[in-house]
């Protein structure tokens, strides 16, 4: 098994160096889905959720409770709902996007918008009370302090952002229902790594294993660094 | 900096403009993604082909599609999944043709009477290969299984070891062919696994996973007291079979007993129950199956030096006991036509 393995990191650089079509395509599937989506539910989730954070309502206690709940929803039971609203047997089947990467983007779009905007809405109320009333003394109106607030809690805002990436781009059960895992289409790291256990290629399937982590290692540490400038 | 600030103030300047500008290039980019995928999903040159495991993991597609690709300039996207999944992507119209290998559900799935508003699910049956179940396990073999054993006698001896706690039956538990192959042996001496070692999951292990992950765990499983088996068809065993040197052929076919044969059909989903499906394109791929040069190309396919597949259109009643009918044959005249003049 250790021979196994050292072969799999080999065998993943020959890969990669060689520029190997197919694991190139899988790369690209995998961010061009998790990329879109992620931003995607950024794009919808970052506004509703630092206002939830800022304003005081009826009900936003209940509103909390389940934002919290769907951080928290099965990938897989989300690759399920998908799969029945979107199968040529149910409700949206006229569009015949089952099995192609929008299903996919529709999938983790949804997983990360709870994610996102969770994480908004805590950022926003753990920033310092008295910050908010120098802010309001200073006599900015609401959108003005919203916008201060955001600024204010960037660094926890990326976070959130990146904890909804990393989960879209490693999250295997959604997808595989989804996407199918079809070959050139929409096969993902994760979709390809199981297909690879499964055919008994483990070299192949350790290979994109070690791809996917260092893809991930560099995408963070390059995010570390620009939180930090941004202080 | 210098040409942040200017930049800056021509979007506070223009605030509504820029969000709007924003939301017409992403509402605009995510409409174009979609309706991509749309048009991509009505195209007549990309069906869909979901089948089992052991036709995809095993290569035997990745060596048959670019070649009918090659000729027809259709593509295909597979799903590889187990047979009772590839029969229920059929029936839900979200597969254009499928190719598995259970029998009695494909007989259901082009049966009039068990269709949907009359309908059957899928049209024309055709054999396309076959192989055989064979079960393995280790050397020590409790169960004390015997060359020449009849699959009757072999799965008797299965249930008494398995009763008296000398091994573990390891079931694949997915609804694939294979486990239905399985449910239907024990069926044959009135055993219902399921109910009968419901309290014994030690005994009788459904790993709800594929093929090749029930092998490894059954390969795992050399605890003295209770020793692994499991029912693998032929074509995965093949691929595995040197990755898990201690497991060994316990008991095959004998000849003259067709139990343990493994046909595989292809059936193309109804396009009257599903008008969007690619009936054309999926009859040209059936019809590339069941020719001559689709036969000679899944007669020579080899891995490890090994026949996985071998061919039985038109012979099938001869070689696994189908019952198919000279129409049944002839139906796919005109779709071989095509294929006549290719050599492998």
């Amino acid at each position: 098994m250790a021979n196994e393995i050292i072969e799999g990191i080999l065998e993943g650089l020959r890969l990669i160096f060689t520029f190997d079509p197919e694991v190139w395509g899988v790369i690209e599937v995998s961010f061009r889905v998790s990329l879109t989506s992620t931003l995607l539910a950024a794009l919808i989730a970052l506004p509703i959720g630092s206002f939830i954070g800022l304003r005081e309502f009826k009900g936003k206690k209940e509103v909390t409770n389940l934002i919290n709940t769907f951080m928290g929803f099965p990938p897989v039971v989300m690759g399920l709902v998908i799969y029945l609203l979107l199968s040529r047997s149910g409700p949206f089947g006229v569009l015949g996007l089952l099995y192609s990467t929008s299903a996919m983007i529709i999938a983790q779009f949804l997983l990360a918008v709870p994610i996102i905007m969770g994480t908004a809405k805590a950022a926003i109320e753990s920033v310092d009370p008295t910050l908010k009333e120098t802010v309001l003394s200073l006599g900015a109106n609401e959108r003005q302090l919203w916008w201060e607030l955001i600024k204010h809690s960037k660094k926890s805002i990326i976070a959130g952002f990146l904890v909804a990436f990393g989960q879209a781009i490693s999250e295997v059960g959604a997808v595989m229902i989804v996407g199918g895992n079809i070959r050139w289409e929409t096969r993902t790291f994760t979709t390809s790594i199981v297909l690879q256990t499964r055919m008994g290629e483990f070299g192949m399937a350790i290979a994109l294993g070690v791809i996917l982590i260092t893809i991930a290692f560099i995408v963070n540490y390059g995010l570390t660094r620009l939180q930090t400038r941004v202080d | 900096m210098s040409t942040r600030k200017p930049l800056k103030q021509l979007i506070s300047e223009h605030k509504t403009a820029v969000i709007l500008a924003l939301i017409i290039v992403v509402g605009g980019s995510i409409g174009t993604y979609f309706a991509i995928d749309y048009l991509n999903a009505q195209n007549p040159e990309k069906i869909t082909l979901a089948t089992t495991t052991s036709t995809y993991d095993s290569g035997l597609l990745d060596y048959l599609l670019p070649k009918f690709t090659e000729q027809t300039g259709i593509q295909i996207k597979v799903l590889s999944v187990g047979t009772g999944t590839a029969i229920q992507y059929g029936k839900d119209g979200n597969a254009d043709v499928i190719l598995v290998h259970s029998r009695s559900r494909e007989d259901d799935f082009v049966n009039v009477s068990l269709g949907e508003n009359g309908l059957p699910y899928g049209i024309h049956r055709a054999c396309i290969m076959f192989n055989d179940f064979i079960i393995v396990g280790h050397e020590t073999n409790p169960a004390n299984l015997q060359s020449g054993d009849s699959i009757t006698t072999v799965i008797t001896k299965l249930r008494n070891a398995i009763d008296t706690g000398n091994m573990t039956f390891y079931s694949r538990g997915d609804d694939s062919g294979t486990h239905s192959k399985e449910k239907a042996l024990w069926a044959g001496i009135g055993v219902v696994p399921a109910t009968r070692w419901a309290n014994q999951p030690d005994k009788y292990t459904e790993t709800g996973q594929g093929m090749a992950a029930t092998l490894l765990m059954t390969y795992e499983d050399v605890d003295a007291a209770h020793e692994g088996y499991t029912i693998v068809d032929r074509g995965t065993w093949l691929s595995f079979y040197e990755d898990y040197i201690s497991l060994n052929i316990l008991a095959e076919s004998i000849v003259g007993e067709d139990l343990l044969l493994n046909p595989y059909g292809a059936i193309p989903v109804n396009p009257v129950l599903h008008p969007h499906v690619k009936f054309l394109s999926a009859c040209r791929f059936v019809g590339f199956l069941t020719s001559p040069y689709g036969q000679t190309l899944i007669n020579a396919y080899r891995k490890n030096n090994q026949i996985l597949f071998h061919a039985s259109f038109g012979t099938c009643n001869h070689n696994c006991s189908c019952s198919t009918t000279t129409d049944e044959i002839t139906i796919w005249t005109p779709f071989q036509a095509e294929f006549a003049d290719l050599i492998v």
